[in-house]
């Protein structure tokens, strides 16, 4: 699998706050590749200097083979949602994105045929009339995403593509990525782990302008060994010792997601089983968890192989991204 | 700098992006209000007393007097000629106007430097009051110290109201930033032109249709070439607002140091010579010490004002490209 993007020792300072320090990774061709981190990780920082709207301190970005410092040899083959980046507030979104794709030498035509596509597949074509200081939040937001998928670019960066998205919104743009894949390779950053756990197969982790974790989604959440159990109900602590003492369960924990604390759906209820490595054969050690578990009239409502995203989140920065 | 990438298609189109769409944005809205405003009450103030001259001798003598029309725009347009060129100050005029109406034996300031110009007045201003029609030359000069003062209204959120919003930033992955600059530079100028042409056509329309003084060949023809001074005096001041807009991200702020900085040089060069007279000197630090030779009768003179104009707005897009294409968007 070849990259197309590679980072090298990538450092950005704004005044007295270190952005980025030295951070390298690589993206592979045709991935969804998720950026996490918490508020102030560094990821929009990394997206701007990726796209050369930010003049990086130290260090280069390869897109393509291509230093990014040279950007105008990217046009058409690298493209971007920005975060928070507005439209002009009184012109038609048809004319805007219309006037983008002149840029990119299309006729008038060929311009408003691939735009009206290109709002379609954001469910945006009715209103394609009208002008931006009438559309809603959300509606802007799949505006922006309409625009980065305009043409074929080779590369999508996409920064916070669903947020503020309503839920079936959201469904739309996450499986309109996952069709996308076929074609380009898409960087998604997101604060939803849910999101990226589903839709990315590689993801790197930033905090305070750190990069502490990079890797395959499979290879970061099949570690040690572990099955996530979520549960109708919190265990008890005699119920707990019940579980560890079957054979080939090393240990147990008890893991609350951030929203556990508040909400009291049964799925925020999990409890982290770490299996012997003595133990080849797993499923004789999860059929007698389960059978355990429903004798004490715990329902197991989802059983997951490896560590969720989130733990590994957790364990890497210390917490949630929501929470920073 | 990167001007290697600059891509003459690109610039056209966001040129003409820019320029169409200028009058939706506030600014080119508020531009037009203000210049149409200025343009035509300049030109109202300016007509409407021979206008009522006209009228008052039609009413009492069945036709106007051509003498004395002529006589009464002279009246009205010799001290405005006079002080905007700098050929008398404010205080010479306020005394003239206060004497009786005939010309002083020992009146040296007003006695004429050329054997066939209009007795009392210099070349320039015999030029423009006598060779040209008057109303329209006092129209031009008025304009030509006024509009600087305007243009920054349109000129000012060329860059930073996109760079604040980060709007540009859907345009950065698309196009060079040299052609965004440029484009946009080039499509503000546009903008302006049309205006200057919309304002100067219906001046020039209203005179001749309605007040029938002068031939219609040299009015069309000092028309078009007080259009061109208008058009190109916007050049240089439009560069300037670049220089800022690509300095800056607050709109607010590009516009106050815009207005600051066209209005502060001729400021300081005028009080600051009532202390020190090499201080007059600051007016060339912008167009002001050049730009009325665009109204000039000498051709030298029209032309080295052209290239005064044209060099200043190298001068400052230069400035302003650098910081646009080495800044963080």
């Amino acid at each position: 699998m070849t990259n197309v993007v590679s980072i090298k020792e990538l450092s950005k300072r704004f005044g007295r706050i270190r952005a980025l320090n030295k951070v390298s990774f690589d993206i592979p061709s045709n991935s969804i590749f998720g950026l996490l981190g918490p508020n102030g990780a560094g990821k929009t920082t990394l997206f701007s200097i990726i796209a050369d709207f930010l003049k990086a301190d130290a260090g280069t970005v390869e897109v393509l083979g291509i230093d990014t410092r040279y950007i105008s040899r990217l046009q058409g083959r690298l493209s971007i949602l920005p975060q928070d980046a507005q439209f002009q507030r009184n012109i038609p979104i048809l004319d805007q994105l219309v006037f983008f794709r002149l840029l990119a030498g299309r006729t008038k035509k060929q311009a408003r045929e691939e735009v009206l596509h290109s709002l379609e597949l954001v469910g945006l074509k009715s209103v394609a009339k009208r002008r931006v200081s009438s559309l809603s939040h959300g509606m802007v937001k799949r505006l922006g995403i309409a625009q980065a998928f305009l043409g074929s670019p080779e590369v999508i960066l996409l920064d916070e593509p669903t947020a503020g998205l309503d839920p079936a919104s959201a469904r739309q743009i996450r499986d309109l990525v996952k069709q996308l894949q076929q074609h380009a390779t898409i960087v998604v950053s997101s604060h939803n782990l849910d999101e990226v756990q589903e839709l990315c197969d590689h993801v790197a982790i930033l905090d305070h302008g750190n990069l502490v974790l990079a890797g395959s989604v499979d290879e970061i959440t099949r570690a040690d060994r572990e099955y996530n159990v979520s549960l109708s109900r919190p265990l008890k602590e005699s119920e707990l010792e019940k579980l560890t003492s079957i054979e080939g369960v090393r240990s147990i924990k008890k893991f609350s997601t951030a929203a556990a604390s508040q909400s009291k759906k049964s799925t925020d209820y999990l409890v982290i089983l770490n299996l012997s490595a003595d133990h080849l054969d797993q499923d004789a050690v999860i059929a007698p968890v389960l059978r355990t578990l429903l004798d004490m009239s715990v329902t197991p409502r989802k059983l997951t192989e490896g560590r969720s995203l989130e733990t590994q989140f957790l364990e890497v920065t210390g917490t949630t991204p929501q929470n920073r | 700098m990167n001007l290697k990438t600059i891509n003459i298609a690109h610039i056209h189109l966001i040129s003409l992006y820019w320029s169409r769409f200028a009058v939706r944005s506030g600014s080119g809205l508020v531009y037009l209000m203000i210049a149409l405003v200025f343009g035509l009450s300049v030109a109202h103030i300016i007509i409407m007393p021979v206008e009522q001259f006209m009228a008052l001798q039609k009413k009492q003598m069945g036709q106007a007097n051509p003498q004395l029309v002529k006589k009464t725009i002279t009246d009205i347009g010799q001290p405005i000629i006079q002080f905007v060129l700098g050929i008398k100050s404010l205080e010479q005029i306020a005394k003239e106007a206060a004497l009786p109406q005939f010309p002083l034996p020992n009146d040296t300031s007003n006695t004429t430097q050329s054997g066939n110009n209009t007795p009392g007045f210099d070349p320039w201003t015999n030029f423009l009051l006598d060779k040209k029609p008057a109303l329209l030359s006092s129209i031009f000069l008025i304009l030509i110290f006024g509009m600087p003062f305007v243009i920054s209204f349109l000129a000012f959120n060329q860059i930073s109201g996109d760079v604040q919003n980060h709007g540009l930033r859907y345009l950065l992955l698309r196009t060079e930033r040299c052609n965004i600059f440029f484009g946009r530079f080039i499509g503000t100028v546009l903008f302006s032109t049309v205006v200057m042409a919309i304002i100067v056509a219906t001046i020039t329309f209203y005179l001749g249709m309605k007040t029938r003084i002068y031939p219609a060949t040299d009015l069309a023809v000092w028309a078009v070439q007080g259009f061109l001074a208008l058009a190109i005096l916007m050049v240089p001041y439009i560069s300037v607002c670049s220089l800022i807009s690509a300095s800056v991200n607050s709109p607010f702020l590009s516009l106050i140091l815009a207005k600051v900085a066209i209005a502060g040089v001729l400021l300081i060069a005028i009080l600051g010579s009532f202390a020190w007279k090499p201080a007059k000197y600051l007016l060339y630090a912008l167009p002001w010490g050049w730009q009325n030779n665009l109204l000039h009768p000498a051709t030298s003179h029209w032309v080295i004002a052209v290239f005064a104009s044209l060099a200043y707005t190298a001068f400052f897009l230069t400035l302003g490209y650098i910081r646009f294409e080495t800044r963080d968007l």
